[in-house]
């Protein structure tokens, strides 16, 4: 380790005359470039769930405005993304890191959370690339490469044609530039969370990234880590092309019950009061200083707000006061530790249930001595239910047996949702349009000419409900199989159901995972609604503007929801196989071998004769102890020998000799081969 | 062969079989009934029985053999051994021009040749890797006519003679002597010169270029002049001033692949006292964009920078009263760097293979500024400073005053355009520490001290020079070394696959590298460094291909199932 002595460089006072140049034309870049500069929000919103859990959802974005450096310098927006995206020129990514599955039912499936954040268990990653077409594959593999090296995970996987897709029109964000992927049965812990922290500025060390303590957010009930990327056109000629950065983290958690010892029915109605210390064992104690806002969002949603003012409503009844939705929420039915700084209420034209309410604490205004931590305590029990989307999804197998079976994807309709869906009902065509999206890996051989059409339980014709169909059958070892269908349903449909026949295939012995008996599985199946949009639109605002994580609400995305993913059981080899065929093939010599030599070295009838022959001579007392032994081994009769007493020690050295030889033979064998 | 071994082992074994029954032998019997045994001799019928049965088994063996066949690309094994037979016997010889002017002198230039030579050969100590196979040619300018010896050098005629008389150094000047030094020689000549004058104030400069000079007062003027000039062309041009084993010619700090990635990283301790950040655009192309093209024949050479926060050291510092700042010491040095804390990333631009050198700028938190850095000798650092040879170097800046803005302690402040130049001298300094050169411009010889004339662009031509040598020689034997091994490699797994793609790298890097040997042996050093990068890198690449790694095991027993391939 040397030390400097002193400062050796002597600065270059002279410039030329086009260094010059060069210098005002860097500086009139830098001059633009100050305009926008890298940004981060942080952000986190908090929902209660109709069955006593509560929702957290973390927004974390950065965003690099469109430079001649972009993936070289950087100030706050991770290297590593900009880099990627270069590279590989990403136009938009999305990879989600899931465990548990989202209860549609009771969390709901309609709202802007569900519909982007509820995603399939294990891995999904999906990306645009803007290069040419021949060399997407190429670019798709190289970035599960380096993405498995980033986020710790088994992504590399994903490399092999087998396991990914080009959906053409049924997933969203749909170009012919997009591949698809998932892994069902990666296991997702603390391992690819770490590098996902290593993404923001702060890490988990400041700001409301503190709160994600590692026991508290996997025990939760789900646990989704996403990070989706988006490259925005590039402003002029020269520029490399601006990077938002979305990375979310929603998980499910379960307050612990302050009132245990209460009888369970009445606990039943009431819902739990929490606070984060009770939920994350943390609390925010000031915002991470290089974040330009950050909030703390409570999301009451439609159904509750709904349900609340009904209470209200029976309340004041007594007193005849007409109340007004200002009065209302200043005198809620529920008490919160801090008051929030501002209150939004949805803008309701299309949904008559009511509109959900949003309080936004600003974390700014706390500190280490006075940390945030908010709680809710509810004063009155509330049961409500969440905005389903328009039809519930399950997919299952039928059938059974190694040999055969059938995929069937039943949807079926919310009775929550027939009101806003009666408001067109009585048209005579009214339709309600299903995307569907399913893969299907090549050995689970699907017959397409097998699909089926169920709509209230009664057989269809398949051209009366599906308007448009896309499939891609599967190559063998090559590539998956795909279905992308349009589905237009009567708006009165109570329930509709696919099915469609496959054959399960047999695997190469070394494409087996190592866990073969545990099955294998079958990526969950987009059914998204296209005519249905989830987003939240609230008071057009400044404020709201400037949150990314209101203006994401906003966007109008369609309703999506993920069925589960299906364990098939293939029929699994005897691992050992290798080695029995080793066997089969040395006894086989062995038998060709030994049978050759004896047809051509004895001669049957002449020994025979031999023998009867001897049978009538005498023999010596230790041969005929040798052949009565050996004929007890044997467990045959024994007969009196007929073997003649000089030849036994001549036949002994030949023996000894020969077992010498068969020895050296063996020990020049493993001579040879070691 | 196994099959017939096997065929041994049942055989074998069936005789032993057959011995058991040894009673019931007809061979060898001595009361063996004559009337009932054949009398012929087995016929051609059973010979032919025989003979079709082992053909039709040579005919199958043919096929089991074809079937558990491997593919292996020829790699032309004798001349990889000759690379490197040839770079091990006789070494890589980089030829070398010296010409030595002396200036107002009329000694016998045969007589000085002959003397400094004899010096030379004292100064050199040899390098059993690569050698210099120098030529010396010596003028002497009386002033009205010169002298040359030999008289028939190719590389002296390039002076014209009386173009430099002692009144160009009388002035102190010397970036100006060095500019004026450049058209004497000529401009574009590979060979490095001295010039001796006589003169006033004593002095020994080493310009940016090929150029030294040494004024020497009067007196033993002429054998000091040698004894000078022997060391200068010796310690300074060949061995580019460095002391013996100070950073080993091994430590050279550049990827397999012919690359290095400087990734400078601005590490904020604690973002909630203060936040600090760059403007590095600037920096990168006002500073380092000249360095790395002057290193462009030695490495490819990206540039990357990051700002970090919440990156505490992990090393303690403590509070000197003396000093009213905090200190740490160099036995601390090896703890200062927090891997766990400090995530500076692997660049994914960069190549698998490229080095990455890391510079850190380390801000301190309020609790530990100023933050200074102590000597083993008591002494504060100057620059504030360490590197780590291979990872990269540490700079300590303490804000200005370490005053804590408690009003806005948020608002990201830049650090003043002066601050970040020292530092980039800084950085500068360290880099070419990292390279073995020394980070100041002094050289202190046995015969005197040197004045070394430091260049804007961080390396002067001769130390590119030494650079270029030093980084052939080191490329072409790893580049042997690599391609040794995998040949060894190769030979000792007879059932190795090996793709066509190793064969042809094998194939590019031996052609690289016979040009970069040819290229050395002419002299010029920049295409030969480049050639002999590309040589070592298509090495690596086939010793490291992914096909060897899959099939370097293959047990024996596969042999005889053909379940797969």
């Amino acid at each position: 380790m040397a030390l400097l002595q002193r400062p050796f460089f002597v600065l270059l006072l002279v410039l030329t005359h086009q260094f010059m140049q060069y210098w005002i034309a860097f500086g009139s870049v830098n001059e633009e470039g100050q305009k926008q500069e890298e940004e981060f929000n942080e952000e986190l919103l908090l929902k209660p769930l109709p069955d006593r859990k509560v929702l957290a959802h973390f927004h974390f974005q950065s965003s690099a405005p469109p430079s001649t450096s972009n993936g070289r310098h950087h100030h706050i927006f991770p290297k590593a993304i900009s880099q990627l995206v270069q590279k590989f020129r990403v136009k938009e990514m999305e990879l989600s890191f899931t465990q548990g599955r989202w209860n549609y039912e009771s969390w709901g499936g309609f709202d802007p959370i569900p519909s982007s954040n509820a995603k399939p268990p294990g891995v999904e990653l999906w990306a645009v690339f803007d290069v040419p077409q021949h060399q997407i594959d190429a670019s798709w593999q190289n970035l599960t490469h380096t993405l498995s090296g980033l986020f710790c995970a088994s992504i590399n996987f994903l490399e092999s044609t087998t396991t990914y897709s080009a959906p053409e029109w049924s997933f969203p964000p749909a170009s012919g530039n997009l591949r698809y992927g998932t892994l069902p049965r990666e296991a997702v812990c603390t391992e690819n969370l770490t590098p996902w922290l290593k993404l923001l500025p702060c890490r988990d060390k400041a700001g409301i990234a503190v709160l994600l303590d590692r026991p508290s957010i996997y025990r939760g009930f789900y646990h989704s880590q996403r990070l989706h990327l988006t490259s925005t056109g590039s402003g002029s000629e020269g520029m490399v092309s601006g990077i938002i950065l979305e990375q979310t983290l929603t998980v499910v958690l379960q307050p612990n019950s302050q009132r245990a010892g209460m009888a369970y029915a009445s606990e039943r109605h009431i819902q739990p009061s929490w606070s984060l210390t009770s939920i994350f064992g943390k609390q925010v104690s000031g915002t991470c200083v290089l974040a330009k806002s950050s909030n703390v969002y409570l999301l009451l949603d439609r159904g509750l707000v709904a349900e609340l003012e009904h209470l209200h409503k029976e309340n004041e009844k007594s007193a005849e006061n007409g109340f007004t939705s200002q009065n209302f929420w200043t005198k809620p039915s529920f008490e919160l530790s801090a008051d929030p700084d501002r209150i939004f209420i949805e803008e309701n034209s299309l949904h008559s249930k009511g509109s959900s309410v949003l309080y936004k604490f600003q974390v700014e205004k706390y500190s280490e001595s006075e940390p945030f931590d908010l709680s809710l305590t509810w004063k009155i029990p509330v049961v409500w239910l969440s905005q389903q989307a328009p039809l519930h999804a399950s997919r299952f197998l039928m059938g059974s047996g190694n040999e055969r079976g059938a995929i069937a994807i039943s949807l079926k309709s919310t009775q929550l949702s027939e009101g806003f869906m009666g408001a067109n009902a009585d048209d005579e065509r009214c339709d309600l349009q299903v995307n569907v999206f399913q893969v299907v890996p090549w050995y689970v051989k699907v017959y397409f000419h097998s699909l089926q059409v169920f709509v209230n339980q009664q057989p269809k014709a398949i051209s009366d409900i599906i308007e448009k169909i896309h499939v891609s059958p599967s190559k063998d070892k090559v590539s998956p199989g795909v279905m992308e269908m349009v589905l237009k349903l009567p708006c009165k449909v109570n329930s509709a159901a696919l099915t469609i026949e496959f054959d399960k295939g047999f695997l190469h012995i070394d494409e087996y995972p190592p866990d073969a008996n545990q099955g294998f599985d079958i990526p969950s199946a987009i059914i998204s609604f296209p005519n249905f949009h989830a987003s939240m639109i609230f008071l057009k605002d400044d404020s709201v503007n400037k949150s990314p994580l209101l203006s994401k609400f906003q966007e109008k995305s369609p309703v999506m929801s993920y069925t589960e993913a299906l364990l098939v059981p293939l029929t699994t080899p005897d691992f050992s196989m290798p080695y029995n065929v080793i066997t089969i093939t040395c006894t086989v010599f062995a038998l060709y071998f030994g049978s050759l030599l004896n047809v051509l070295r004895r001669r049957v009838a002449e020994e025979e004769r031999f023998l009867k022959e001897k049978a009538a001579k005498k023999t010596g007392r230790l041969s005929l102890l040798l052949s009565k032994l050996s004929a007890k081994l044997r467990g045959r009769q024994w007969e009196p020998p007929s073997s003649p007493p000089a030849s036994s020690s001549f036949i002994n050295a030949k023996l000894v000799f020969k077992v010498i030889l068969v020895a050296g033979l063996a020990v020049g064998w493993q001579y040879f081969f070691s | 062969m196994a099959e017939i071994s096997e065929a041994h082992d049942s055989d074998s074994s069936k005789s032993t079989d057959n011995a058991s029954e040894a009673p019931t032998q007809p061979e060898s019997e001595p009361e063996f009934n004559p009337k009932l045994m054949r009398k012929t001799k087995p016929g051609l019928k059973r010979l032919f029985l025989t003979f079709s049965v082992l053909f039709s088994f040579l005919l199958g063996l043919q096929f089991l053999w074809k079937s558990v066949e491997i593919y292996r690309s020829p790699l032309p094994f004798r001349e990889i051994d000759s690379l490197s037979t040839q770079l091990g016997s006789d070494h890589l010889i980089f030829p070398l021009h010296f010409h030595a002017l002396f200036v107002g002198f009329d000694s016998d230039p045969d007589r000085l040749r002959l003397s400094i030579l004899s010096e030379i050969t004292k100064l050199t100590s040899q390098n059993p890797k690569c050698s210099h196979n120098y030529t010396l040619s010596v003028t002497v300018d009386s002033g009205s006519h010169c002298l040359h010896s030999p008289t028939t050098s190719p590389h002296s005629c390039s002076y014209q003679c009386g173009s430099i008389t002692a009144i160009d150094f009388d002035q102190n000047d010397d970036v100006a002597i060095d500019e004026r030094l450049v058209p004497v020689f000529g401009g574009k000549t590979n060979e490095y010169s001295v010039v001796v004058v006589k003169g006033e104030s004593e002095r020994a400069v080493v310009g940016k270029n090929r150029r030294a000079w040494v004024v020497v007062g009067s007196g033993r003027e002429v054998e000091i002049a040698v004894v000078k000039v022997a060391e200068v062309l010796v310690k300074v041009f060949v061995n580019g001033g460095r002391e013996e084993g100070s950073i080993r010619n091994e430590f050279m700090p550049v990827g397999a692949d012919g690359r290095i990635v400087l990734s400078f990283n601005l590490l904020n301790a604690d973002p909630r006292d203060w936040v600090y950040d760059w403007d590095f655009r600037k920096i990168d192309n006002n500073l380092l964009a000249p360095m790395i093209e002057a290193l462009g024949p030695v490495a490819n050479i990206s540039v990357e920078s990051q700002v970090l926060y919440h990156t505490p050291k992990a090393s303690f510092s403590y509070w000197d009263q003396q000093l009213q700042s905090y200190v740490f010491s160099t036995k601390d040095l090896p703890f200062f760097v927090n891997s766990n804390e400090w995530h500076l990333d692997t660049s994914i631009a960069a190549g698998g293979r490229s080095k990455i050198l890391q510079f850190v700028v380390y801000v301190p938190s309020a609790k530990e500024c100023p933050l200074l850095l102590q000597l083993p000798n008591g002494e504060i650092s100057n620059t504030n400073g360490f590197i780590s040879p291979m990872w990269g170097g540490v700079i300590v800046w303490n804000p200005q005053g370490c005053l804590k803005d408690d009003n806005k302690p948020t608002a990201r402040r830049t650090i003043p355009m002066q601050d970040l130049e020292n530092m980039f001298e800084v950085f500068t300094g360290q880099f070419r520490q990292l390279f073995g050169f020394k980070s100041v411009n002094i050289y202190a010889g046995a015969s005197g001290v040197w004045n070394l004339l430091p260049s804007e662009r961080g390396f002067t031509e001769w130390e590119l020079d030494v650079l270029s040598r030093q980084h052939t020689c080191f490329n072409l034997h790893s580049c042997a070394s690599t391609l040794g091994s995998l040949s060894r490699l190769v030979q000792s797994l007879p059932r190795m696959i090996i793709m066509d793609e190793i064969g042809k790298q094998v194939k590019f890097s031996l052609e690289a590298a016979k040009l970069a040997q040819s290229n050395a042996s002419n002299g010029v050093y920049e295409s030969s460094a480049a050639s002999s990068r590309q040589a070592r890198s298509l090495a690596e690449d086939a010793f490291f291909h992914p096909s060897i790694m899959s099939v370097s095991y293959y047990s024996f027993e596969h042999c005889f199932a053909v379940y797969s391939l």
